[in-house]
C-alpha cells in the first residue's frame, strides 16, 4: 500500500491557509471586542444595555435590544457592535476558506472521491452559512 | 516534599484555586439570588469570564479535557447568561481552540486529512441539526438533557481505556476505498508509525450521533470523537486525538452558524471565552510536567458530574 510521507501536498496547503486565516481571526476578535467595550465606536446597543438582557433567551433578547445576528448588519459596518460580531463571522468563516483553497488541489490531484467529499462539505456549510438550515424559533 | 508529593500539592492547590474563584466570584453570588444581575455593572461579568475561562483552560489541558465540555455546563450554572449565548459561545470556544491547533497537527501528520474529511461531512450535516433541535427545545429540556449527557460523557472519561497503537490486521474496504491511512513520526518511539484503520461504516454511524449532541449542547466533542477514532476504528492514539480536533474545527463551523443566524451568539459573552480559555491553554500546556494530571483529571470529572448534576437538578426545577 502506498503511504504519504507524513503530510500530503494537499494536507499542507491547508494547514498553511488554517495558521494565517486563523491568527488573522484571533487578532480580528480581540480588536473588534475592544473597539465595542470601550466604545471607541459608535455602538446601536451598549454593553450595558446588552448585559441587562442576556438572561433572556436569543429570540427573547433580539425582541428588545437589536444587537447584531445572522448577516442582518452588513449594511452597518462603521458600529463598534458590529465590527466585533464581524470578527466572529470571520472565525467562523475560516474553515470555508480553508476547504475551498483544497478543491483545486484535490482536482489537480485526480482524487475524484475527496473532490466531491470536498465540495459537499463546502457546499454544506455555505448553506448553512447563508441562512438555509435557521429553522426552530 | 518529595517530586510525587509536590506534584500532588500542585494538582490539588490548582482545583482549589480553581473552585475557590467560582465560590468567591460575582457568578456565585448570583446562583444563588437567581435574579438578573442588576446590581453588578457588566465589565465585572466580562472579566470574570475571562479569569474563569482562564483556569479552565488551564485544568482542561492538564486533565486531558477538551474545554468546550467544561465551559457550556459550568458557565451555564455559575453566570447569569441563558443557556442559548453559553451554548453558542462554547461552540465558538471549541471552535477556536480547534482552529488554533490544527496547522501544527496537519503539517506533522498527525491530523490525517482525509480521515477527518471522510468523518465530517455526516458529522456536520447531524451537528447542524442538533443546534436547530437544542435551540428550539423549550429550557428545562435542554438543562435536563443537557444534565443526563454530561453526566454519561463524566462516566466514560472515567471508564474509558485509549490504546495507543491498536493493531489492525486488515483495513475494511470502504477505508481502502477512501485511501484512509497514513504514517506519521512518533516523538516517544523515535519512529515512523503507519496506520490503517477498520469499521469505518461503524464510525461513520457514530459521527452521526456525536455531531448531533454537540450541535445540540454546544460542546466540543473530543471526549466522543477520540474514542472512535481510537477503540472504533483503530486510528493510533495521536492521529485520533489530532485528528478528533480537525473534525471538530468542520463540525462546530456548522453548529456555529446556526446559532449565529438564532442570534444565540453574542460577542461580550463569547470573545472573553475565548480569549482565557486560549490563553489558560497555553499555561496549562507549560504546567503539564509539573503537576499531578491523574489526580486533576479525576477531580476535573467529579467537577464535571457536579455540573451534570447541577444541570439536571435545574432541569427538574430544583
Amino acid at each position: 500500500m502506498k503511504q504519504e510521507l507524513h503530510a500530503n501536498r494537499v494536507q499542507l496547503s491547508y494547514a498553511t491557509v488554517l495558521f494565517w486565516t486563523s491568527t488573522l481571526g484571533i487578532i480580528f476578535i480581540i480588536v473588534g471586542y475592544l473597539t465595542y467595550v470601550l466604545q471607541l465606536l459608535p455602538s446601536a446597543v451598549s454593553p450595558a444595555e446588552v448585559a441587562l438582557h442576556w438572561h433572556l433567551r436569543a429570540a427573547e433578547l433580539h425582541k428588545v435590544v437589536a444587537v447584531p445576528s445572522g448577516w442582518d448588519w452588513l449594511t452597518q459596518l462603521g458600529r463598534g457592535d458590529v465590527i466585533s460580531y464581524a470578527s466572529i463571522v470571520y472565525l467562523s468563516s475560516v474553515t470555508m476558506f480553508c476547504l475551498a483553497v483544497i478543491i483545486p488541489a484535490f482536482v489537480k490531484e485526480k482524487d475524484f472521491i475527496y473532490t466531491v467529499l470536498t465540495l459537499l462539505q463546502v457546499t454544506v456549510l455555505l448553506f448553512v452559512a447563508a441562512g438555509a438550515f435557521s429553522g426552530g424559533h | 516534599m518529595n517530586q510525587r508529593g509536590y506534584r500532588a500539592f500542585s494538582s490539588i492547590f490548582l482545583l482549589t484555586l480553581f473552585s475557590a474563584l467560582l465560590l468567591l466570584s460575582p457568578a456565585a453570588a448570583f446562583a444563588v439570588q437567581a435574579q438578573p444581575p442588576v446590581q453588578t455593572e457588566w465589565w465585572v461579568w466580562e472579566i470574570a469570564l475571562f479569569v474563569f475561562s482562564f483556569f479552565l483552560g488551564i485544568i482542561a489541558v492538564i486533565a486531558g479535557v477538551g474545554g468546550g465540555v467544561l465551559f457550556v455546563p459550568i458557565v451555564s450554572s455559575f453566570f447569569p447568561f441563558h443557556i442559548d449565548f453559553v451554548r453558542g459561545a462554547g461552540l465558538l470556544v471549541a471552535l477556536s481552540g480547534a482552529l488554533s491547533a490544527g496547522s501544527p497537527l496537519l503539517k506533522k501528520g498527525l491530523a490525517n486529512l482525509k480521515l477527518a474529511l471522510s468523518m465530517a461531512l455526516i458529522a456536520s450535516i447531524s451537528s447542524i441539526a442538533g443546534a436547530m433541535v437544542g435551540l428550539a427545545m423549550p429550557e428545562n429540556v435542554v438543562q435536563l438533557s443537557l444534565g443526563a449527557t454530561i453526566l454519561g460523557i463524566s462516566v466514560i472519561m472515567l471508564l474509558s481505556k485509549n490504546s495507543a497503537y491498536p493493531e489492525i490486521s486488515e483495513p475494511d474496504t470502504l477505508s481502502k476505498i477512501l485511501h484512509i491511512y497514513g504514517i506519521y513520526y512518533d516523538e516517544q518511539l523515535k519512529k515512523d508509525v503507519s496506520w490503517q484503520i477498520h469499521r469505518t461504516p461503524v464510525g461513520i454511524l457514530l459521527f452521526i450521533v456525536i455531531g448531533f449532541m454537540a450541535g445540540m449542547f454546544g460542546l466540543g466533542a473530543g471526549w466522543a470523537n477520540v474514542p472512535v477514532f481510537n477503540l472504533v476504528l483503530g486510528a493510533p492514539l495521536r492521529v485520533s486525538v489530532a485528528t478528533s480536533i480537525f473534525v471538530l474545527s468542520i463540525n462546530d463551523t456548522a453548529a456555529a452558524w446556526v446559532y449565529l443566524h438564532k442570534g444565540a451568539v453574542l460577542p461580550l459573552i463569547a470573545v472573553p471565552s475565548i480569549a482565557g480559555m486560549m490563553i489558560g491553554t497555553k499555561i496549562g500546556a507549560r504546567l503539564l510536567t509539573k503537576v499531578h494530571t491523574r489526580v486533576v483529571r479525576k477531580l476535573v470529572i467529579t467537577l464535571l458530574a457536579a455540573a451534570g448534576l447541577r444541570a439536571l437538578l435545574k432541569g427538574f426545577g430544583i
